[in-house]
């Protein structure tokens, strides 16, 4: 049990998130290997235990694993965003109720504080464990530690055997135990190593989480600096990084995609680029920014051998923010159109908007945009389009194995 | 003549390169370097100098511009005779807030087939679903029989489970040892659209 003082934090974690938002609408699936595909249905980006144990690994190009797929009858989906977007907002609100202290740290992992809690910590987490399940569908695992660095250590013993039952405080460990997990950990499995790091810490052979455990405080910070020695002072037990309740302000907007297909024809670009703007403007008002720069860029496949290798992009500033896509649409065609070559197959493209601002309407005399445009708002707005966007939609990614968007869409809701 | 003088040798007027017109683009200064560090100087330069060449088209950037707020006045002038309904004004009805009661839980479901057209679920009608509420005998249930959706009333009697069809022409369903039933979630509405 915890101490009075101790600070307590949990890593809630969803098993395999986006093959569990499959499992949700079709439970046929229930036991079947699943891969996830990137967008454009190019990599693997999450698979199913089944899939994990059949030997496909994460990031794997679909071509090279197809044999496989179809050999072992794997279940292969596009990735489907809009559910997993929707599925992912239900689990963390559901997660809230049990703490007043969260980080919501990525689509499928939460943080909560839970210092200072005196009921006792398993409980309520099998608790939170089993609500997540039957209100949402999706399995969760909750590890619990004395910091963010040792919670996240645990999830991954709340994963791995069984009989903790998805739930496990690292805390409750005695220190040879401990020592002996952290044997078992590569040193790039800690939590806030990144590659980098990790390949300088193997470099004078820190291979796994014992050795840079048991490392000098002074050699870390040499190598990895600040932050590679909060880590190591987390793993002890100091908690040294606090729960981001308010995610940090975007710095920049990205809205790009593979297209379906090569495209050299400009309108068929223009169409592409109108859309991703679009895309990026609504992101940008649904956050109440404005912005102030914007570069538009396409490249050819790098990885395409025989054809010619181009890469194109224009960056543009502006005298005062803007976030009306009326006004940015043109100015994205104006610049596709000082950059754009004929005679190249383009297979990938998309927009940035840089140096953002908190939307003020009145900051400037000479701001332009009063009454910005956003045609989503329109009563029409679902079926109005710029006329750039029209086109024969070659640009749009592949997504042949994708499912029903069950919980945005009232076209594809599931239908019993 | 004085002209002639002043045309011949020395600085002539508009001579040379244009100003800024280097490759820095602003007026350089000759300065000594010790050996060892011009390699860093040099290619500190060169990052310097790739960046002048960048695409950035900047029209006019103020990055660092102090934000400013003007205040607008919201409130509106009272003109005419207040109204004498603003103080019985309450709040519109929410249907969302008067069918769903768990937003996390709850999805629609859309319905096909006639078996529970005596519960008044229509084929194409959208079903509410809570799946965070506990399925109690007699309820209308979103199961998941082998792995199969199926709408049907749940029936819990002695040990036995069925699945029960709200029309005399569908067949009821026996959950046997051998078969796996999932109560995916409630049905808690049903949404009948007539136009």
């Amino acid at each position: 049990m915890s101490k009075p003082n101790q600070q307590k934090f949990a890593l809630v974690d969803c098993n395999n998130f986006y093959a569990s938002c499959e499992r949700v609408f079709d439970p046929k699936l229930a036991r079947e290997p699943i891969v996830v595909l990137s967008n454009n249905d190019g990599c693997v980006i999450a698979r199913s235990n089944e899939a994990k144990s059949l030997g496909i690994k994460m990031g794997t190009p679909y071509y090279q694993v197809k044999d496989l797929i179809i050999d072992k009858s794997v279940v292969v989906k596009s990735s489907n965003y809009p559910l997993y977007g929707d599925m992912s907002s239900r689990v963390m609100k559901v997660i809230s109720q049990y703490s007043p202290v969260q980080e919501v740290y990525s689509i499928d992992e939460s943080f909560i504080d839970l210092t200072g809690f005196t009921i006792n910590l398993n409980t309520h987490m099998q608790a939170l464990k089993n609500q997540v399940k039957s209100w949402t569908g999706i399995p969760v695992c909750v590890g619990m530690g004395s910091t963010k660095a040792r919670a996240k250590l645990a999830n991954r013993i709340a994963k791995i055997y069984p009989k903790f039952n998805g739930v496990f405080d690292i805390d409750s460990l005695p220190n040879d135990r401990f020592k002996k997990l952290l044997n078992s950990v590569e040193v790039a499995e800690i939590w806030g190593i990144g590659h980098k790091s990790a390949q300088k810490l193997e470099q004078i052979g820190i291979n796994t989480a014992y050795d840079f455990y048991k490392a000098d405080i002074g050699i870390i910070e040499t190598l990895l600096g600040v932050n590679g020695k909060r880590i190591y002072r987390e793993l002890y037990g100091h908690s040294c990084l606090a729960i981001e309740e308010i995610p940090p302000a975007r710095k920049q907007i990205v809205s790009s995609r593979s297209f379906g297909l090569d495209l050299s024809d400009f309108d068929e670009i223009n169409q592409a680029l109108t859309s991703l703007t679009r895309r990026a403007v609504s992101k940008l008002n649904s956050q109440s920014l404005a912005t102030t720069s914007m570069s538009v860029f396409i490249y050819t496949n790098p990885f395409k051998k025989n054809t010619p290798c181009i890469n194109l992009s224009k960056t543009i500033g502006m005298s005062a923010p803007i976030n009306d896509e009326g006004l940015l649409i043109p100015l994205c065609s104006k610049l596709l159109k000082q950059i754009y070559e004929p005679g190249y197959k383009f297979y990938k493209g998309g927009v940035m908007l840089g140096n953002l601002t908190p939307d003020k309407n009145q900051q400037d005399l000479f701001a332009v945009g009063q009454n910005r445009t956003e045609l989503k708002k329109h009563p029409y707005g679902n079926t109005l389009r710029y006329a750039s966007e029209l086109g024969n939609d070659r640009w749009l990614p592949r997504a042949e194995f994708q499912s029903n968007r069950f919980t945005t869409c009232w076209g594809e809701l599931l239908i019993v | 003549m004085t002209t002639n003088t002043q045309n011949r040798g020395g600085a002539r007027l508009g001579a040379g390169r244009k100003k800024n017109s280097g490759k820095f683009k602003e007026d350089t200064k000759v300065m000594r370097v010790p050996l060892s560090l011009v390699g860093t100087v040099a290619s500190t330069l060169e990052v310097y100098k790739s960046q002048l060449k960048s695409d950035m088209e900047v029209l006019k950037p103020d990055f660092d511009a102090p934000s400013l707020s003007i205040p607008i006045f919201s409130s509106r002038v009272q003109a005419g005779f207040p109204s004498p309904a603003d103080d019985h004004l309450e709040d519109q009805l929410d249907l969302n807030k008067h069918l769903i009661h768990h937003q996390e839980s709850t999805f629609f479901v859309r319905a096909q087939g006639e078996s529970m057209l005596n519960a008044g679920i229509h084929p194409g009608d959208i079903l509410i679903v809570d799946k965070s509420l506990p399925a109690k005998s007699g309820k209308i249930v979103i199961a998941v029989v082998d792995g199969e959706f199926t709408v049907k009333r749940l029936y819990k009697y002695k040990g036995k489970v069925s699945l029960k069809a709200e029309n005399p022409e569908f067949k009821d369903i026996e959950i046997n040892e051998g078969s796996e039933l999932i109560i995916w979630g409630v049905v808690t509405s049903v949404i009948h659209q007539y136009v």
